[in-house]
């Protein structure tokens, strides 16, 4: 073997290597990444919502034009909850219960009625009524504490 | 008669108003306004596996084991048919069953003993006209050396005080209507006040949150202390948790706490809310840190 195809070698097997390790990589992200990931977008979450309730209960008049911004945004949030609860993230600093992976499926139906909450309300916010939309924001807000109730702890037990 | 007892009802609870046509309908309404206050059903109905109304049966998963809730709907074999307004007064009163024989302060009658005569009587002509549910009870999985219920006779003597709540005449009536419903009714601090190593509640320490609440779990801190515990929140973010379950931030209510929001708090009147509310945060500010994170401070990857 010369030294040039040794080279050559090494570098096909690098490139190997990497072929392999790029999704296995993406697939194992740090756990506690995930952790910290997903409560980023949960804070997001309630930072919309809370943001939204304040506008429709009229505490902050002048932000009236942002109400649709904050009700976009928490739709897309809650579009696809489950995602941010891949297997392997129950492990950590986290306020997930076990629930969250043995009862996968009333999860995930509290986690898609959510969903369908979130969508009614801003279509409420584009229709304009604000009796309709009070209503609808009671609603999606019975859907977060409905799932926090059965999924979220105060602080896990170790 | 309603009239009456209406009138010495102290704090007019918003039905009394009502004329005295549909005086029984009133009673029901009452009664009903009442149990919900109170969170009986968080207890005695089995939720979680579509048990039936009051029929009991959940489990309380404590450090001295696990208590079943027994039936309280009026079927006269599994439930309490058989009793008559006195006994269920004594229960709630004094923590004794018909039988003579105490009950474990898992039953929150240390709270529920500071009722009003008259809102004893009303939730009693609302609980005995129940759905009768057959159900028989099971019997609780106490660890060995809290089966023997005589012995609860100690822990009364230590920590039981009987009588129903006195109003403080240097207070304004909403805060004596708030101070009423969150320790008589809405028993608050059964959960958020830390116990002392026999299970008395640290008087000092009201609300305060403790490590290990009544199923072993953390309970936050609700005393407006700064720091350790609500002191951010205003009267009308109470007001809003106790509604909808939403804090300031946007997260919401888990556990048990979105229960006694589901099931209590969000069925007062908004005037109620708001009494408990103020109530909360005239207490005295404790320094009790029981979250270990600090909340809303911001996640760094
Ligand atoms: C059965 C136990 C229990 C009872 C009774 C109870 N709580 Fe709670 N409370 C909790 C738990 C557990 C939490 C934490 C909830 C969570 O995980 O989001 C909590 C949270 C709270 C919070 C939010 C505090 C924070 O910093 O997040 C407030 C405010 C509160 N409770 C007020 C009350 C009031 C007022 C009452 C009485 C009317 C009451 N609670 C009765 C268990 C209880
Ligand atoms: C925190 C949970 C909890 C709440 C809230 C609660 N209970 Fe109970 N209750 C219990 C437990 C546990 C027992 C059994 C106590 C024992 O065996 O010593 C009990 C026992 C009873 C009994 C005695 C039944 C019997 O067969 O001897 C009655 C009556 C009763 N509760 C009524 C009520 C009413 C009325 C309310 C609301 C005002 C209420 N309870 C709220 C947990 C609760
Ligand atoms: C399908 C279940 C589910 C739904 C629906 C849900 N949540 Fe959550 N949420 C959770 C769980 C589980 C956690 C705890 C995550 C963790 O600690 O890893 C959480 C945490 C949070 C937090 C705390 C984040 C932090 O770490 O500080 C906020 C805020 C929040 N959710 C807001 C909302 C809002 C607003 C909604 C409704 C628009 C909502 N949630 C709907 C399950 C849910």
């Amino acid at each position: 073997m010369t030294k040039h195809d040794v080279r050559k070698r090494f570098i096909e097997l690098g490139a190997a290597v990497f072929a392999v390790a790029l999704p296995l990589g993406l697939q194992a992200s740090d756990p506690q990444d995930i952790i910290k990931y997903r409560q980023a977008v949960m804070k997001a979450n309630g930072g919309h919502l809370a943001a939204a309730g304040a506008i429709i209960q009229g505490k902050v008049d002048e932000h009236q034009g942002q109400l649709a911004e904050h009700v976009r945004a928490v739709q897309a949030i809650n579009k696809d909850i489950p995602a941010l609860f891949p297997d392997g993230s129950d492990l950590g600093e986290t306020k997930a219960l076990e629930a969250v992976w043995n009862k996968r499926a009333d999860f995930e139906k509290r986690a898609k009625d959510t969903r369908e909450k979130s969508e009614a309300l801003a279509k409420a916010v584009s229709g304009g009524d604000n009796k309709i939309i009070v209503a609808r924001l009671k609603e999606l807000q019975d859907a977060c504490k409905a799932c926090h109730k059965d999924f979220r702890k105060e602080e896990k037990k170790k | 008669m309603l009239r009456r007892t209406c009138a010495v009802i102290a704090f007019g609870w918003l039905l009394c108003v009502a004329p005295a046509t549909g005086a029984a309908q009133d009673l029901r309404k009452h009664g009903e306004y009442l149990f919900r206050a109170a969170g009986c059903a968080t207890c005695h109905t089995n939720e979680k596996n579509r048990g039936a109304p009051l029929a009991g049966g959940r489990a309380l998963k404590t450090p001295f084991g696990v208590f079943y809730t027994p039936n309280i709907t009026p079927d006269p074999e599994t439930g309490i048919g058989r009793w008559s307004e006195a006994d269920f007064t004594r229960a709630l009163r004094a923590g004794v069953s018909p039988e003579g024989q105490h009950y474990y302060p898992a039953f929150p009658y240390p709270s529920y003993a500071r009722m009003r005569d008259e809102d004893v009587r009303v939730l009693w002509a609302y609980l005995s006209k129940a759905k009768p549910v057959r159900r028989a009870n099971k019997p609780h999985e106490l660890l060995w050396f809290v089966r023997y219920r005589p012995l609860l006779g100690f822990w009364k003597a230590l920590f039981f005080r009987p009588g129903p709540y006195q109003s403080r005449s240097d207070r304004t009536e909403i805060w004596n209507r708030g101070a009423y419903l969150a320790n008589a009714v809405g028993h608050c601090g059964e959960c958020h006040t830390p116990r002392n190593l026999l299970g008395g509640m640290k008087e000092r320490m009201a609300m305060a949150g403790t490590r290990a609440g009544p199923e072993g779990d953390p309970i936050p801190n609700i005393t407006p202390h700064k720091t350790s515990g609500i002191g951010r929140w205003r009267e009308s973010d109470l007001m809003e948790y106790f509604d909808s379950g939403m804090m300031p931030d946007g997260d919401f209510a888990g556990d048990i706490m979105a229960e006694v929001v589901d099931n209590s708090l969000r069925h007062l009147t908004q005037d109620d809310r708001r009494a408990i509310a103020g109530y909360i945060l005239s207490l005295p500010p404790v320094d009790n840190p029981v979250r270990k994170e600090k909340k809303n401070t911001d996640s760094d990857f």
